[in-house]
């Protein structure tokens, strides 16, 4: 396998998230725990797909959002069953699997306790590659990203606005300040469950979804010229005008260029900037 | 209707028909097929596909030569229903895939129907023109303008007969009304309405007016990072015209009566079977999203579909369903595989016959799925070119779960998960069946005895 620090190319990654997809499936003997990281791993990833495309599909972020939501709970009470006293190492002890049980959720569980244990010592063997290509993600980072994904999905230009808020049906979310609290417990707790979870972690790689800030969506689009103090001044552009004005493209700053070149074609930049919308707008 | 319709299964021997379209390895996306409707009468099959494109089939009639070859669907009327469009405003692509093909019932000489992609529900007419009028006064044949100074003498035009000519034209464009994609159209019992729905939203119609809709659904929260809960499907009660229902990506169906409030928020009955403890698992959620909800032609039952079962509905039962079908449950066990190739977010759509005993859905590797209410017995088809010979009978397919293959069975992990079958229509009286296999439309018929 991969030594660490080395990058993994996307269709290594694909073709490993396909294999342990089909062990998720065929394998009896994967642990609860793996298992249930697998799959919200799977899911923060799609969800991060999503957050890259200019239109993510609704149906499919609800339905995963669901699902993350529902591992989030699922973990939140477990550790809330957890003993102070963990033994690095040692994967959550029983206890925390009764947790799960008594809230009605059936489970296929290993054979024996001991076994789970013994299991769940293996997940520190650096050398085995589901755990090598598994991230342990804070519940706090759980929770800004399906905050965050579906608040992009709220248009700006909403057309029919809602005539009232009075929720349909049974199940339907609570008044926002109900959930602007829980939102608010949730973090209290996150923040315990992620010092239990803490010495647990097998990577820190926590930053897979911090990077996620809603910022990132304007990565490429280079705006250092704007920031620059220099903007406009009286320098003459290195090429000469009517070459610029032929091949606007051409002269338009590439997206990461530094703003050193940004200084000395900011003046012919913004005039080009004019003729593109005009093109774009069709005037 | 013929003698015995409705018949048990094993009387009913499926034959291959007709097959529309290329059968090249590559797949044009364009020509991928998105929806499938018979009109009221089952004289004409529309297709919509991705390109946005509709092509209309007409049945031939029967001819007494030959009264083995029951009428046959041929090409009438293709037009483009759709174009690909820019919103300018959110950068945002608009598709141009047709999404649903809903008929109206016909009127006069003239066919109308509806068909609708993300955003935009239009109203095409399609005419025959078999005559035109000749003799015209200021023009002549050839359409050039005459010098009305050289004019000696008036006639009248004659109406003279023509090749067939069929034309489609768009009537009404009812647009700027969804935020949302929209998933349904469906024409109201009162032929006066219809109703559009997207994710969170639903619209109520009038034909003639295309700058107004009415707003008579609405499940957007306040605040979008509390949704949880989106409007896959909705349709029209076939009788009565103040009733609806829609289905959710929870499983859920409500029934809502129009009567009682003009924003129906509170559904007059809701429909949800408890889950089985035993079969919960973290997609227990994502299969349980409806993907299409069905009123019986009766109108006293609703079927639905999720993703691995299909559900028939009294109305008058709300906590389970009468009836369940399984379709492919053999892919309980693969859950996270098609999780990971988000198969598991395909959308199948289900069908009743005319006299609602027998049910079909689609499933993997072109197989679909035919369920006979009555003696529930149920059979696995195959629409494949290997089938293809004219009056073939269908062979039932057998899908293996573990152990030992017999010959004619397909193992699980054999099966082509890029081969589905989402959209299928059902004749409106006959047995006569249209299958959407991505780019080829099959029409397979009962073998005439």
């Amino acid at each position: 396998m991969l030594g660490r620090g080395l990058k993994r190319k996307l269709s290594d990654y694909e073709e490993n998230m396909a294999g342990l997809s089909s062990a998720f499936d065929s394998s009896r003997s994967l642990p609860y725990p793996l298992k249930r990281q697998l799959v919200l791993n799977m899911c923060l990833t799609k969800l991060q797909t999503y957050k890259m495309l200019v239109e993510p599909n609704l149906h499919r972020s609800v339905l995963i959002a669901n699902t993350v939501r529902q591992i989030q709970e699922e973990m939140r009470q477990e550790s809330n069953q957890q003993p102070v006293n963990i033994c690095p190492g040692i994967a959550p002890s029983s206890h925390s699997y009764t947790g799960i049980e008594s809230s009605g959720i059936s489970l296929q569980l290993p054979s024996g306790i001991s076994q789970q244990e013994s299991n769940c010592c293996d997940l520190r063997s650096v050398e085995d590659p589901i755990e090598n290509s598994l991230l342990i993600v804070s519940d706090d980072d759980m929770s800004s990203a399906i905050s965050s994904i579906l608040k992009d999905l709220d248009f700006v230009e909403d057309i029919s606005p809602p005539t009232c808020l009075v929720p349909t049906g049974d199940d339907q979310p609570k008044f926002p300040e109900n959930t602007v609290l829980k939102l608010e417990d949730d973090r209290q707790d996150s923040k315990g469950a992620e010092c239990v979870f803490g010495s647990f972690e097998i990577s820190n790689s926590t930053s897979y979804l911090k990077d996620l800030a809603i910022d990132d969506i304007f990565e490429d689009i280079d705006t250092s010229m704007y920031d620059s103090d220099f903007c406009c001044p009286p320098l003459m552009p290195p090429r000469s005008p009517s070459l610029a004005t032929e091949e606007p493209l051409k002269t338009f700053p590439s997206c990461n260029s530094s703003s050193a070149n940004n200084i000395q074609i900011c003046r012919t930049d913004l005039s080009e900037l004019d003729h593109i919308m005009e093109i774009l707008v069709g005037s | 209707f013929l003698e015995g319709f409705g018949s048990l299964m094993q009387d009913v021997l499926w034959c291959f028909s007709q097959v529309k379209g290329t059968i090249d390895i590559g797949v044009t996306e364009a020509d991928i097929i998105s929806t499938v409707e018979f009109n009221h009468t089952g004289e004409l099959l529309a297709t919509g596909d991705k390109g946005g494109r509709v092509v209309i089939f007409q049945r031939e009639q029967e001819s007494k030569n030959q009264p083995h070859r029951r009428g046959e669907y041929n090409v009438y009327s293709t037009f483009q229903s759709h174009e690909p469009e820019f919103d300018y405003l959110k950068s945002l692509e608009i598709e141009e895939k047709i999404n649903k093909i809903r008929w109206l019932p016909q009127q006069n000489a003239a066919y109308f129907l509806l068909s609708t992609n993300d955003k935009t529900v239009k109203l095409w007419k399609v005419s025959e023109r078999d005559k035109r009028p000749e003799g015209y006064n200021l023009k002549d044949e050839d359409g050039r303008l005459r010098d009305p100074s050289m004019i000696t003498m008036l006639r009248v035009p004659v109406l003279r007969p023509m090749d067939l000519m069929v034309e489609a034209t768009p009537r009404r464009v009812f647009a700027n009304a969804h935020t949302y994609h929209i998933n349904s159209i469906s024409v109201n019992s009162d032929y006066e309405t219809y109703m559009s729905a997207d994710d969170l939203r639903i619209n109520l119609w009038n034909f003639e007016i295309t700058n107004q809709s009415f707003n008579i659904v609405d499940i957007k929260p306040a605040n979008m990072e509390e949704l949880t809960e989106v409007i896959t499907a909705a349709e029209f009660h076939p009788h009565h015209c103040n009733t609806f229902v829609y289905s959710s990506s929870k499983g859920t169906i409500r029934l809502c009566d129009m009567r009682t409030a003009a924003l129906c928020d509170r559904h007059a009955k809701f429909f949800e079977e408890p889950e089985d403890p035993s079969n919960r698992s973290f997609f227990s959620e994502i299969i349980s999203s409806i993907s299409d909800v069905k009123f019986s032609h009766s109108g006293r039952y609703i079927m639905t579909r999720d993703y691995l079962t299909v559900k028939v509905w009294d109305l008058n039962m709300e906590n389970r369903p009468i009836e369940t079908y399984q379709v492919h449950d053999y892919l309980r066990s693969k859950l996270c595989s098609l999780y990971e190739n988000d198969c598991i977010f395909d959308k199948f759509e289900c069908v009743w016959n005319g006299s609602d005993s027998v049910i079909m859905t689609g499933s993997y590797n072109n197989f679909f799925r035919m369920f006979d209410r009555n003696t529930k017995r149920d059979v696995t088809l195959e629409a494949s070119r290997e089938n293809s010979k004219p009056r073939a009978i269908l062979k039932p397919r057998k899908v293996c779960v573990g152990g030992k293959r017999r010959k004619d069975e397909i193992s699980v992990d054999s099966l082509d998960f890029s081969k589905k079958i989402l959209h299928t229509a059902w004749h409106p009286s006959e047995n006569i069946i249209a299958v959407a296999a991505t780019n080829n439309l099959y029409i397979f018929q009962d073998k005439v005895n």
